[in-house]
């Protein structure tokens, strides 16, 4: 076995989306990286669909972009049509939603990975996570190289033992064509991981030269459109090339079809047991749940500027092929088209995210970190929130920092991590709107103002924004304080005034909730701030019910805010262990100054 | 703690002097707020002063303020000791709640006593055995088929709202805008039922409505059996129009009558008698059925000189009907000592009077005064709120979704009517059990056909 001399401080197993944001994050606190990867031409690249963003999504990728992650500004480079979804409805749940050309995409984020001082690329596949008393010590990889790291960061995606299916066609794989991470997979067991099953799928992609786009409806890219970056030009973005997207129906035979072939699903013939997602189901679970609903919505979007392929959201199945191109000859304009890839249904191992404390790092593993599908989330921008905050937290945890956690009140990201590591997964996970009690404070608007100053100092952003940033906080104080205010807007580029008039805009519509949801947000910093301390076991207190005793033995949590938050603890045990947390610290104070 | 809680430091009942305490950040403010005076309230030294309600006062009241950390709790503290009536310090706990602080939870003082050094270790295993006594009971409670009727009731209006919010939440998170709108006339109606749900059950609680507004009892019988000088004889001097002619009461007499502190609004019908040919007097017999409507307790009156008529009878059968409480008032024992009407094996509560010589009167107005702190009573159903804790989750529910109707009826945002909505069920949480973002996902993906 060869050693590889130098022993990182990080060490990030897996390249995707999760992967991606963790190696760059790291690196940028300063820990001397490394990101290993099966194949390095397969870097941050988009398996399903070829687009970023979309309802609670696109505000996760803009506080991504606030904190210095990169998703925002590569997809910006990469994009090819931007929609702002819910524009109907209020501000708080305006979504930016932009397709990308995949394989720019991809090969921009490589092209960013590359260019960042501290990160080392390497093209080799992890198999064995070695460590000694219960910490990391390191990776082996199936090239029998071991590289010797502080933390280990892993993101592996959906190649845990993946499996995939189409009709009755069953063969292993991480995603097409790729090869899955079975002795990964392994090691995690043997480590004591709890590792479940899950499964999710992808549509059909296929050529638009037997498209007829004439049946359907065109949704041109917006005009004018917002970068879901805070630091990328509107108006240059503005001068690219847009492609549209185009938007359809099944018909009532294409309902037929998958009615007198249900059995012949992946889904339903038995070969799979593992739980999918409820709000991504493959469109024979829509036939099978909604038999009232005869047609349903069918989204067609470009995969690029140098390719003929189309995406077709909606159509997501593990029919057989055939099966499979029936279904796409019953709708109209589609009927002359040809798959280039049929869809499929992929199950693959992930480790139960309540192992983990809210910073992402492993309870059972010492300096594991764990981040994107492998904690059972799924889609681009989940993994890319979860990934910088495993990428920075094994970062500072090599410095001996306390973890950075997002709380529930500044980020969408601080939501989905409480939530992974408080309730744990029961189908993949998703980000909504509706997860977030505090929704009109998590907006798109103010993505910047809520977390820039997080990334100023966690050293994630460049410091050459600060001057600007500050100056449009203040530029915002002013107008809200005094709507008369003439904003100034020099020195403060990339932000504009129009951007300090709209947030002030939103403000003042919110005005009265905001207080609403500060005054509950006051409550939780509060509870929060009350660590409980290393040693103390809170289901051993008496009193507290059996069923909040159990609860809080598997969640094991940090702070009493979390604990308050598993679902069934009542306000009477959280009382009780605030009370026994102080006998606890009073006790050990005690002992310390006999 | 940045809440600011009050309760009563004093049992319940009648005392002389009632001890209400205030504790946290708000203390002082409060304390200016309903005292209405910007003066300086030197620590811990007893200052007299009024407490308003309104424009008005409520009582005058010895007040003491113990700034942190020298207090009970390690907090501000604020103590008000009141005249004893139970009316008095419900209506100040409203108050208080009104502008801000919370009801108490079960030993929240001393907890916060605790957590700010203010008690050692031996007291707090006291302080312990009581939250997780009161843990336990509440949980048995909910478990409880028997006592569970109120989470029972308010688990219904829960569904209802949590069905609304996934109908919203649908629609916020809706990508390909697939879904239908919101159907705004059948959403508002359907919250001003749950409203109205919510109303009613936040006036079973006493402070609420019988001890603010007092107690409404309606006297009937049928005519010239004695009703107006029942009437008279509780308030004391002749104010309905009394003769020997039957049927001289043709308005309904409303008096208002102090039983130790306790309003109770006294309503002389009109006699209820067949074949009122007279067009006033079927009139003045409408309004008496109105009365017995709009009352919390009827007082049947019943003559021990004659035989009950059929007719009484059918009264009392309908009286009986309208599941108010009912105490039956024989009256003219004077002339009759030893006469019964029938009626008295039927009857739950029941007083024999003289409205001449006075004889019973004390004990009536004694069963009247036992409704007063008996609210279950004015709950048709027998589901009632009992404590200020429960009264306050369910009047914050209540103007909750009265807030969500307005922002749909003036078009705000989906968003914010969610946000109300929202509201409401964190209220109900702990009376009816949380509704949790995942059941709400639930609900919407097991009725709208949605994703990707």
């Amino acid at each position: 076995m060869y050693q590889y001399p130098n022993e990182y401080d990080v060490l990030v197993i897996g390249g995707g989306h999760a992967g991606c944001e963790a190696a760059l994050a790291a690196a940028k606190t300063g820990a001397h990286t490394l990101l290993l990867s099966q194949s390095l031409d397969t870097i941050a690249q988009m398996s399903c669909n070829p687009s970023i963003g979309g309802i609670a999504k696109g505000q996760i990728v803009r506080e991504i972009d606030a904190l210095g992650g990169a998703m925002g500004l590569v997809t910006d480079s990469a994009a090819v049509h931007y929609h702002m979804l819910n524009t109907g409805k209020g501000p708080a749940v305006h979504s930016p939603r932009v397709q990308c050309d995949k394989k720019t995409y991809q090969f921009n984020f490589k092209h960013t990975l590359e260019r960042q001082p501290n990160l080392d690329i390497m093209q080799d596949e992890a198999a064995q996570i070695t460590t000694s008393d219960g910490a990391v010590t390191g990776v082996v990889t199936l090239r029998h190289t071991l590289y010797r790291a502080k933390t280990v960061v892993l993101t592996a995606g959906t190649f845990l033992a993946g499996t995939i299916h189409i009709g009755e066609e069953v063969f292993p794989g991480g995603r097409y064509n790729d090869m899955p991470s079975n002795e990964l997979s392994k090691s995690l067991k043997a480590l004591g991981l709890h590792i479940i099953r899950f499964k999710t799928g992808t549509p059909m992609r296929v050529n638009a030269r037997g498209i007829d786009f004439s049946k359907f409806r065109l949704q041109p890219s917006d005009n004018p459109l917002q970068p879901i970056s805070h630091f990328t030009d509107a108006l240059q973005q503005s001068k690219r090339r847009f492609l549209s997207c185009y938007i359809t129906r099944t018909t009532e035979e294409t309902d037929k079809i998958l009615r007198q072939n249900l059995n012949r699903s992946a889904m339903y013939s038995g070969k799979i047991h593992a739980l999918g997602p409820r709000y991504c189901p493959s469109v024979e679970d829509k036939t099978k749940k909604f038999p009232d609903m005869k047609t349903h919505p069918l989204f067609l979007e470009p995969e690029g500027n140098n390719t003929e392929e189309f995406y077709i959201q909606g159509f997501s199945t593990s029919m057989p092929e055939e099966v499979q191109r029936a279904l796409l000859k019953s709708v109209p304009g589609l009927e002359n088209a040809s798959i280039t890839r049929p869809g499929y249904a992929i199950e693959y191992d992930f480790s139960d995210p309540m192992d983990l404390y809210p910073s992402l790092e492993s309870k059972i593993v010492a300096g594991l970190f764990c981040a994107g599908q492998v904690n059972g989330t799924t889609g681009y921008e989940e993994a890319g929130g979860q990934g910088f905050v495993a990428g920075v937290n094994a970062a500072r945890k090599t410095r001996g920092q306390e973890p950075f956690v997002l709380r529930r009140d500044e980020a969408y990201i601080g939501v989905l991590i409480d939530d992974l590591v408080t309730k744990g997964v029961n189908e993949p996970y998703r980000m909504f709107t509706s997860r977030a009690e505090y929704r009109i404070l998590l907006r798109n608007d103010n993505a910047d103002l809520r977390l820039c100053p997080h990334g100023f100092a966690l050293g994630t952003l460049d410091l050459k924004y600060k001057h600007a940033f500050e100056k449009y906080q203040r530029q915002v104080e002013l107008l809200k304080a005094d709507p008369r205010h003439v904003i100034d807007e020099t020195d403060m580029y990339p932000w504009t005034a129009q951007k300090v008039r709209f947030h002030v805009d939103v403000f003042q519509k919110y005005a009265g909730y905001y207080e609403r949801n500060r005054k509950d947000a006051e409550k939780l910093a509060q509870a929060e701030n009350i660590v409980i301390p290393e040693g103390f076991d809170p289901s051993a207190v008496k009193g507290i019910l059996i069923e909040s005793s159990q609860k809080l033995k598997t969640v094991r949590p940090r702070t009493l805010g979390q604990a308050a938050r598993i679902p069934g603890v009542t306000p009477a045990d959280i009382q009780l262990l605030a009370i026994h947390i102080e006998r606890y610290r009073r006790l050990k104070h005690a002992q310390q100054h006999v | 703690m940045t809440t600011t809680i009050c309760a009563p430091a004093t049992a319940p009942g009648q005392s002389a002097v009632s001890l209400i305490r205030v504790s946290g950040l708000d203390s002082l403010a409060l304390l200016h707020k309903v005292t209405a005076a910007d003066k300086a309230f030197p620590p811990r030294e007893q200052v007299f002063c009024r407490v308003y309600d309104g424009q008005t006062v409520l009582d005058t009241a010895l007040v003491t303020y113990f700034p942190a950390p020298r207090s009970f709790t390690g907090e501000d503290v604020v103590e008000f000791a009141l005249h004893g009536s139970a009316y008095i310090r419900g209506r100040l706990l409203e108050i208080l709640c009104a502008a801000g602080a919370e009801p108490a939870k079960r030993g929240e003082f001393s907890y916060r006593a605790f957590l700010n050094g203010k008690m050692d270790l031996l007291e707090a295993q006291g302080l312990c055995d009581l939250i997780s006594a009161g843990n336990k009971a509440a949980h048995d409670l909910a478990l409880s088929s028997l006592d569970g009727r109120l989470s029972e009731k308010l688990s219904g209006v829960k569904n209802a709202l949590a069905e609304s919010l996934a109908q919203l939440e649908a629609r916020l998170d809706d990508v390909d805008e697939e879904m239908p709108p919101l159907d705004t006339q059948q959403t508002r109606s359907q919250w001003l039922a749950q409203a109205e749900v919510l109303a009613r059950l936040a006036d079973t609680f006493s402070v609420g409505r019988l001890i603010k507004e007092g107690l409404k009892a309606a006297i009937v019988g049928a005519p010239n059996c004695g009703k107006s000088s029942l009437l008279n004889a509780l308030v004391g001097f002749d104010r309905a129009i009394v003769s020997d002619q039957s049927g001289t009461t043709r308005d309904t007499v409303e008096e208002t009558l102090d039983l130790e502190g306790q309003k109770i609004i006294l309503t002389d019908t009109a006699g209820i008698r067949e074949h009122a040919l007279d067009p006033a007097e079927q009139e003045g017999m409408k309004r008496s059925l109105r009365a017995i409507e709009k009352a919390d307790l009827v007082l049947f009156v019943a003559d021990l000189t004659r035989e009950l008529t059929p007719q009484e009878e059918a009264l009392w059968e309908d009286v009986q009907k309208t599941n108010k409480p009912v105490v039956l008032v024989l009256n003219k024992t004077d002339c009759a000592p030893q006469g019964r009407c029938g009626l008295e094996g039927r009857a739950q509560y029941c007083v024999c009077v003289s409205c001449k010589n006075g004889e019973g009167l004390a004990e009536l107005k004694k069963q009247i005064l036992s409704f007063v702190s008996a609210p279950q009573m004015s709950a048709q159903d027998g589901v009632m709120i009992s404590n200020l804790r429960q009264y306050q989750a369910v009047l914050d529910a209540q103007t909750e979704v009265e807030s969500a109707c307005v922002r749909l009826q003036s078009a705000s945002g989906l968003e914010l009517c969610a946000e109300h909505i929202r509201g409401a069920l964190k209220a109900l949480k702990e009376l009816a059990g949380e509704v949790t973002p995942d059941d709400v996902l639930g609900i919407i993906f097991s009725k709208f056909c949605m994703g990707k």
